[in-house]
C-alpha cells in the first residue's frame, strides 16, 4: 500500500499505526497519569473517600473496641483494623467503575477507542492508576491506625505484607467495579450497584467477628466469602500467625491460599468481562 | 488501484430487528468535503461510527485513506481525525492538557504535541483559556477544543458529526470559517448535518441520507434543479390583491392556479416558474398592465429544504416513526 505521510509528525500511516511494547506501555503510562492528574484535580474526592473510613476506625476502635471482647488476650482494636482498612480499600475500588462510566459519558472512551493506541491501554492505564490511589490512600489510613494506637505485632514484614494484601484486595475489586462501569454507564448508577453487593459480603465475613461466633446460619456463608480470607490474611501478616489460629481458626498459610484463589478468579472473570464490554463498546 | 479517501458500499447496520442503515453507498474523492445531509434518526451517526472504527457493520464494506474499516482499524485510526456529535473533552483537564493527550496517544513527540497544541489554541481562539480546566468552557468553547484534539495528529481525513449543532449563530459561523480552511488545506471531509444551508456552505457533494438510505446525490446546485425551476416570489403592497393577483399570473404563465402558493394574510404568492428571467418580466408587464401593486417581486431557487421536503414527502426536524426511543446521553447537552 501506498504510505500515506502525515505532517508534522512525519510518520506514514503504518508508522503510527504500529504498537511496539514500548508504544504500548507508554500509552499506559499516559493514561494513568491523566487519570491521576484528575484525581488530584478533585481534592474532595480523596477527602471524602479518607475521612469516611477514619471515622469509621475510629468508631470500631473506640466504641466497640470498648464493649467487644475476643476473649484471646488480643485487643478489639488490632483485631478490627486490618478488616476496616479492606472494607475501605474495597469501597475506594467503587471510584474505578464511577470514572469509567464518566469517561464513557463524556465521550472520552470514544476519544480514546479512535485513537491508533493499544486496545488494553485504557483498562490497564485504569488499573495503574488506581493501584497507585489505592495505596496512597492504605498508607493514609495505617498511619492514622497507628495514631490511635494500633499495633503490628508481625514486624515490618508483616506490616508490609498487610498493606499489600489489602491493596491486592482493592485491585481486584476495582476489576468487578470496572466491569459494572462499563456495564451500568451511568455514574450516579455505579455507586449502588457496586455498594449493594459489596456490603453485605462485608457483614458476612470475619470482618467485626471471628467467623466461629458469628451466627451459626451465617458461618457457612462466611466460610466461601472471599472477603473473609482477604480479611484473615491481612489480619494474620498483621497480628502473626499465631494469633490468628487462637482468635479465628485458621491457619496464615490457608486463609493466603484461599485468598490467592479467590483474587485470582475475581480478577480473571471480572477482567475477561470489562475487556469484553470495553470491545463491543 | 489504491482508493484513497472514503469509499462506503452498501453499508448495513442492525440495532435488534431495528434496521438503522439499508444499503448506504457513497464515495468521497480525495481532498474533497461530502456533506450526509438527513433528519434526526436517519442514520448519520451511525455511518461515522462505522467509519471511525466504533461500531462494526453488519453488511457492506466501507475504506478510509485506502484501508477496509474492518480489516486495518489500527491504521484507519491513525489517519483520521473524529469531531463526534457531542464534544468529547476531559472536563478536569485544562485545554491545553486534553490537546496534548491527545496529541501524544495519536504519536507525537512531547515537543511537537505541545508545539501543536499552542498553535491549535491559537487559531481557534482559545489560548486565553488554554491553561483553565474545560468544566468553565461554553458549548462553542468545547466545540472549537474538540475539533482541534481531532486536529492535532494532522489527519489526512476528518469526520464531523453535526459540527454546528446546539450553537449561537455567530459560534457556527466561525466554525464555517474553520471548516472552510481545512477544505481549502485540502483535508478529505465527511460532514454531517441537519441544516440545508451548511452543506450548501461547506461542501461539494452533498448525499442525502433518510431511514438509513442514500435518497439523492449531488451538488446543491444539482439537488435543486432535481426539485424542478424557480420560484416567483411575490410581495404585495395590498394584502387582499392576493388572490386576484394569483389568478392573473396563473393565467399569464397557462399554469392551474392550484399550482401556486397563495398566502392572503401576509400577501404573498409563489409561483413556479421554467424560464426564470423571461418569467420575471412577463409577470411585471401583467400586474403592471392590471395595475396591481407589488411590493417586492423576486425569482429564486429552491432552498435545500424545499429539496428535502419534496424528496422525502416529510420536514427535515420529523423523526423517523419506526423508530426506537432515542439513547440520549444522559447529563450531557447537546452541544
Ligand atoms: N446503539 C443503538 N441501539 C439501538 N438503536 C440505535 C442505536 N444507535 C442508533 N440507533 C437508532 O438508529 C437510528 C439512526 O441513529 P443515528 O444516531 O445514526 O441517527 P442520526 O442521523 O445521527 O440522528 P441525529 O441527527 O439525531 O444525530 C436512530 O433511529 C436511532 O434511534
Ligand atoms: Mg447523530
Amino acid at each position: 500500500m501506498t504510505a500515506v505521510s502525515v505532517e508534522p509528525a512525519g510518520l506514514t500511516v503504518d508508522q503510527r499505526a504500529a504498537l511496539s511494547p514500548r508504544r504500548v506501555l507508554g500509552d499506559i503510562a499516559l493514561i494513568a497519569g491523566r487519570n491521576l492528574r484528575k484525581v488530584q484535580r478533585s481534592p474532595g474526592l480523596i477527602v471524602f473517600s479518607t475521612i469516611q473510613p477514619l471515622m469509621q476506625l475510629v468508631l470500631f476502635v473506640f466504641i466497640f473496641g470498648a464493649i467487644a471482647n475476643i476473649g484471646t488476650g488480643t485487643s478489639y482494636k488490632d483485631f478490627v483494623v486490618p478488616a476496616v482498612l479492606v472494607q475501605s480499600l474495597a469501597f475506594a475500588a467503587m471510584g474505578s467503575g464511577v470514572g469509567i462510566a464518566y469517561d464513557l459519558q463524556s465521550g472520552m472512551v470514544d476519544r480514546f477507542r479512535s485513537l491508533p493506541i493499544a486496545r488494553s491501554a485504557f483498562l490497564v492505564g485504569r488499573t495503574v492508576s488506581d493501584s497507585l490511589r489505592l495505596g496512597l490512600q492504605s498508607l493514609l489510613l495505617v498511619a492514622a491506625a497507628l495514631l490511635i494506637g494500633f499495633h503490628f505485632h508481625a514486624g515490618l514484614l508483616g506490616a508490609l505484607g498487610m498493606i499489600v494484601v489489602v491493596v491486592l484486595f482493592g485491585i481486584a475489586l476495582t476489576t468487578f467495579s470496572a466491569f459494572v462501569g462499563l456495564a451500568v454507564k451511568d455514574p450516579e448508577t455505579v455507586q449502588p450497584a457496586v455498594f449493594i453487593p459489596v456490603l453485605p459480603l462485608v457483614f458476612t465475613s470475619s470482618a467485626f467477628a471471628p467467623v466461629s461466633r458469628l451466627p451459626g446460619w451465617m458461618q457457612p456463608l462466611a466460610k466461601v466469602n472471599p472477603i473473609t480470607y482477604a480479611i484473615d490474611t491481612a489480619r494474620g501478616l498483621a497480628l502473626g500467625s499465631n494469633t490468628l489460629y487462637k482468635v479465628s481458626h485458621i491457619h496464615l498459610a490457608t486463609a493466603a491460599e484461599y485468598f490467592a484463589l479467590s483474587w485470582v478468579l475475581i480478577v480473571g472473570i471480572f477482567t475477561a468481562l470489562a475487556v469484553h464490554r470495553y470491545r463491543v463498546g | 488501484m489504491q482508493e484513497s479517501g472514503v469509499v462506503v458500499e452498501g453499508l448495513v447496520k442492525r440495532f435488534g430487528s431495528f434496521v438503522a442503515l439499508d444499503g448506504v453507498t457513497f464515495v468521497v474523492p480525495e481532498g474533497t468535503v461530502v456533506g450526509l445531509l438527513g433528519p434526526n434518526g436517519a442514520g448519520k451517526t451511525t455511518v461515522i461510527r462505522i467509519l471511525a472504527t466504533l461500531l462494526r457493520s453488519d453488511g457492506g464494506r466501507a475504506s478510509v485513506a485506502g484501508y477496509d474499516v474492518v480489516t486495518h482499524p489500527q491504521q484507519v485510526r491513525a489517519a483520521i481525525g473524529l469531531t463526534g456529535q457531542f464534544a468529547a473533552v476531559d472536563e478536569d483537564l485544562t485545554g491545553r492538557e486534553n490537546l496534548v493527550l491527545v496529541g501524544r496517544l495519536g504519536r507525537l513527540t512531547r515537543k511537537v504535541a505541545s508545539d501543536r497544541a499552542a498553535e491549535l489554541l491559537d487559531s481557534f481562539e482559545l489560548t486565553d483559556a488554554a491553561d483553565r480546566v474545560v468544566r468553565g468552557y461554553s458549548g462553542g468553547m468545547r466545540r472549537r477544543l474538540d475539533l482541534g484534539a481531532s486536529l492535532i495528529a494532522s489527519p489526512s481525513v476528518l469526520f464531523l458529526d453535526e459540527p454546528t449543532t446546539g450553537l449561537d449563530p455567530r459560534s457556527r459561523l466561525r466554525l464555517w470559517e474553520v471548516i472552510g480552511r481545512l477544505r481549502d488545506d485540502g483535508k478529505t471531509i465527511v460532514l454531517t448535518t441537519q441544516y440545508m444551508e451548511e452543506a450548501d456552505q461547506l461542501a461539494e457533494q452533498i448525499s442525502v441520507i433518510d431511514c438509513g438510505q442514500i435518497i439523492a446525490e449531488g451538488t446543491a446546485d444539482q439537488l435543486k434543479t432535481k426539485v424542478g425551476g424557480d420560484v416567483l416570489d411575490l410581495r404585495l403592497s395590498e394584502r387582499s390583491q392576493a388572490s386576484d393577483a394569483a389568478a392573473l399570473l396563473a393565467h399569464t404563465f397557462g399554469i392551474p392556479k392550484s399550482e401556486l402558493t397563495i398566502d392572503d394574510e401576509l400577501g404573498i404568492v409563489l409561483i413556479p416558474v421554467q424560464a426564470g428571467a423571461s418569467a420575471l418580466i412577463d409577470a411585471v408587464r401583467a400586474l403592471d398592465g392590471a395595475g396591481v401593486a407589488v411590493a417586492d417581486l423576486g425569482l429564486r431557487r429552491p432552498s435545500l429544504d424545499d429539496v428535502f421536503l419534496s424528496l422525502t414527502g416529510h420536514l427535515a426536524e420529523e423523526p423517523r416513526p419506526d423508530a426506537p426511543e432515542p439513547l440520549q446521553r444522559r447529563g450531557r447537552p447537546r452541544i
